[in-house]
C-alpha cells in the first residue's frame, strides 16, 4: 500500500506535465462533437460513427506517443534525477508513468464517451455499447503505451514508436491472414476491431478475452520494462 | 565513527551503445565518507566526481565493485529516504515553489501535518518563504539552486549529497547555505559535497578527497593536506638577510625562508654558523588551490590515493 502513494504522485505530475496535449485533445473532441451536432444528424450518422471510430484510433496513437517520450523527456530534461533521488524503486516509477498514461488515455476516452454518447446516442447507437467500446479503446491503449513504454527504456521516442507500431502490427497482419486466435499474441488489433466493426445494429458484447489478455500482458510488459529500466544508467545523456 | 557511504574498488566505464568505445570515469575507486562529516569532494570537470555521486544515488550502476549507503547496496530505494540529493544542474518541475517542494517530500513518504511543516521549515531555511507561491520557472538560476536543497533537504535527511550546490549562489546566499550545512553538521548530519569553489571546501570540510581522471589522488584532512612536506619555512634571527638565497626580513630582525626538505638540514647548519639563531621551522602552508593545481594539471600527479599516500610516507 505505501507504494500506492508515490505512484499516484508520479502518475498525476504526468497528467499535469501533459495537460496541454491531453487539454487540446480534449477540446478537439468536444469541438467536433459540437461540430457534428451542427450537421443533419439523422442523414449523416454514419459519417460521424466512422469519425468516432477514427477518433478512436487516434487514442491508441496517442498513448504510444505519450508512452514511448515520458522516460525520454524525463531524463533529457534530468528532472527524472530529483524524483529517483527519492525513495522510489524504478517500478514505482515506471509503474506511476503508466498509471499517468492510463489516466490520460482513460480521460481521453471518458471525454469520447461522453461526446459519443451526446452524437451518437441521440440517433439510435446503444449507449451501454458505446461505453464497452471506450472500454476497449481504453485497454488497448493502455496495452499499448506498455510496449511503448517498453521500447522506451532504452531507444528515444521516435524508434520506440516506430517498434512499438510493428510490435502492435506483426500479431494484426497474422490474424488477418491466419484467424483471428493469432491476434492474440499482443491483442490490440482484437480490440479495436471490436471497435471499428461497431455499427447501428450491431450490440452484441464481444472481446472479453481480448480485454482480459490485454490486462494480463500489460502487467507483464510492465514487469519486464521495470527489469530493463533498473539496468539502465538514467544519468547518462539521451541526446 | 561508522561509514555512512562507502565506495569498494569502483570502476565505471560508459560505453557507446554497441560496446566499441569505452570511456572509464572511475577506476579503482575506493572512499569511505564517516558519520557527522562534512566531506569534500574535489577534482576538475570530467574527473569523476558526478559519477561517483550518480552511483551512489544509484542512478548509474558499477561495471565492478561495490558500494554500500547506511549498510545496503549503492541504491536501495528505501535507504534514499534517509538521503537529500541536489544535482549539479537543477532540473525541477515548473510549479509554485512550496508545491513542488511538497511534491518532492510526500515521494519520500511524508504526509499530513509533517509535509507542511517539514515543508515551511525548508523553505525558510533556504530564504525562499518570501517566495513560496511563485513559480520555479520564473526563479533565478541562484534561486533554483536553493529551491533545489529546499527539495533535498525536506525530509531531514540524515545524508546530503550535494554536487555543485553553491556554484549558482551570490556571496550573501553562499554565505547562508554554509551558515546551513554547517548548522547540519551541528546536528550529527553528514554531509557529502562536491564543489569548485575551494575557499569554501578549505572552510567547511572535516575531510577532502580529490579526485582526477577517475582516480583518488588525495584523502585527508584539510591542515594535514595542506601542510606541504617538501617545503618548509624557517624564520631565524641575528643573521643578514641577504646571507641565504631568497630570504627576507620583516618585523624586527628575523629572517624568513623557505627551503626544500632536501636542503633543510644544511641551511640550519649555515644559520648556527653564521651565529644566528633558528627561531622556529614549520611545514609550508599551501592553500587549497596550489594543492589542486599540483594534483590536477597534469597527468604525472594522478596517482592513486594508495600509491601517493605510500611515496609520501
Amino acid at each position: 500500500m505505501k507504494h500506492w502513494k508515490p505512484v499516484w504522485l508520479i502518475a498525476l505530475n504526468f497528467v499535469r506535465e501533459q495537460r496541454w496535449p491531453i487539454l487540446v485533445l480534449q477540446l478537439s473532441l468536444l469541438g467536433l462533437a459540437a461540430l457534428g451536432l451542427l450537421a443533419d444528424v439523422q442523414r449523416d450518422r454514419d459519417d460521424m460513427l466512422l469519425m468516432f471510430k477514427q477518433l478512436g484510433m487516434y487514442g491508441v496513437a496517442f498513448s504510444v506517443f505519450f508512452g514511448g517520450s515520458a522516460i525520454y523527456n524525463e531524463r533529457r530534461s534530468r528532472r527524472i534525477l530529483a524524483v529517483l533521488g527519492k525513495a522510489i524503486t524504478r517500478r514505482d516509477y515506471l509503474s506511476g508513468l503508466l498509471l499517468g498514461v492510463a489516466l490520460a488515455a482513460g480521460l481521453f476516452c471518458f471525454v469520447l464517451g461522453f461526446t459519443g454518447t451526446w452524437t451518437l446516442g441521440g440517433v439510435g447507437f446503444s449507449v451501454p455499447y458505446l461505453w464497452y467500446l471506450m472500454i476497449c479503446v481504453l485497454v488497448a491503449c493502455v496495452l499499448a503505451a506498455s510496449v511503448a513504454l517498453f521500447y522506451s527504456t532504452y531507444l528515444n521516442p521516435w524508434m520506440s514508436a516506430l517498434l512499438t507500431g510493428l510490435t502492435l502490427a506483426v500479431p494484426g497482419i497474422v490474424a488477418f491472414q491466419f484467424g483471428e486466435r493469432w491476434g492474440y499474441i499482443l491483442p490490440v488489433y482484437n480490440l479495436m476491431r471490436v471497435f471499428i466493426q461497431a455499427s447501428f445494429e450491431h450490440r452484441a458484447i464481444s472481446g472479453g478475452w481480448a480485454i482480459l489478455v490485454a490486462l494480463v500482458e500489460t502487467v507483464a510488459l510492465w514487469l519486464a520494462a521495470s527489469w530493463v529500466f533498473g539496468r539502465i544508467d538514467v544519468a547518462v545523456a539521451v541526446d | 565513527m561508522s561509514a555512512v557511504l562507502e565506495f569498494q574498488d569502483i570502476h565505471k566505464d560508459y560505453r557507446s551503445l554497441f560496446g566499441r568505445r569505452a570511456v572509464r570515469a572511475l577506476d579503482h575507486f575506493t572512499l569511505q565518507v564517516e558519520a557527522g562529516e562534512i566531506f569534500g569532494f574535489l577534482g576538475p570537470n570530467g574527473a569523476g566526481k558526478t559519477t561517483a555521486i550518480h552511483l551512489a544515488m544509484g542512478f548509474v550502476r558499477p561495471t565492478s565493485g561495490r558500494g554500500l549507503m547506511f549498510g545496503k547496496r549503492l541504491g536501495h530505494a528505501a535507504t534514499r529516504r534517509r538521503v537529500g540529493f541536489l544535482a549539479e544542474n537543477v532540473a525541477l518541475y515548473h510549479r509554485p515553489a512550496e508545491t513542488l517542494v511538497r511534491f518532492y517530500g510526500a515521494l519520500n513518504g511524508l504526509t499530513g501535518e509533517a509535509l507542511s511543516r517539514r515543508t515551511r521549515e525548508a523553505l525558510g531555511a533556504v530564504g525562499l518563504m518570501q517566495e513560496s507561491s511563485r513559480n520555479v520557472a520564473k526563479f533565478s538560476r541562484g534561486m533554483l539552486q536553493r529551491i533545489g536543497l529546499a527539495q533535498a533537504i525536506v525530509h531531514d535527511p540524515d545524508l546530503l549529497i550535494l554536487d555543485e550546490p553553491t556554484s549558482a549562489l551570490d556571496p550573501l546566499a553562499r554565505f547562508a547555505v554554509r551558515e546551513l550545512l554547517l548548522d547540519w553538521r551541528r546536528r550529527g548530519k553528514t554531509i557529502f559535497l562536491s564543489s569548485h569553489l575551494l575557499s569554501e571546501v578549505e572552510l567547511v570540510c572535516d575531510r577532502i578527497a580529490v579526485l582526477n581522471q577517475g582516480r583518488l589522488v588525495r584523502l585527508g584532512r584539510p591542515s594535514d593536506l595542506l601542510e606541504s612536506r617538501e617545503q618548509f619555512e624557517i624564520v631565524a634571527q641575528g643573521i643578514p638577510s641577504d646571507s641565504i638565497p631568497n630570504a627576507h626580513k620583516e618585523a624586527g630582525d628575523r629572517v624568513y625562508f623557505q627551503v626544500g626538505a632536501q636542503e633543510q638540514r644544511s641551511l640550519i647548519e649555515r644559520v648556527w654558523s653564521l651565529g644566528g639563531e633558528v627561531v622556529s621551522v614549520s611545514p609550508h602552508k599551501r592553500s587549497l588551490e596550489d594543492l589542486f593545481l599540483e594534483l590536477t594539471r597534469d597527468g604525472s600527479s594522478t596517482k592513486a590515493a594508495p600509491e601517493a599516500a605510500k611515496e609520501r610516507a
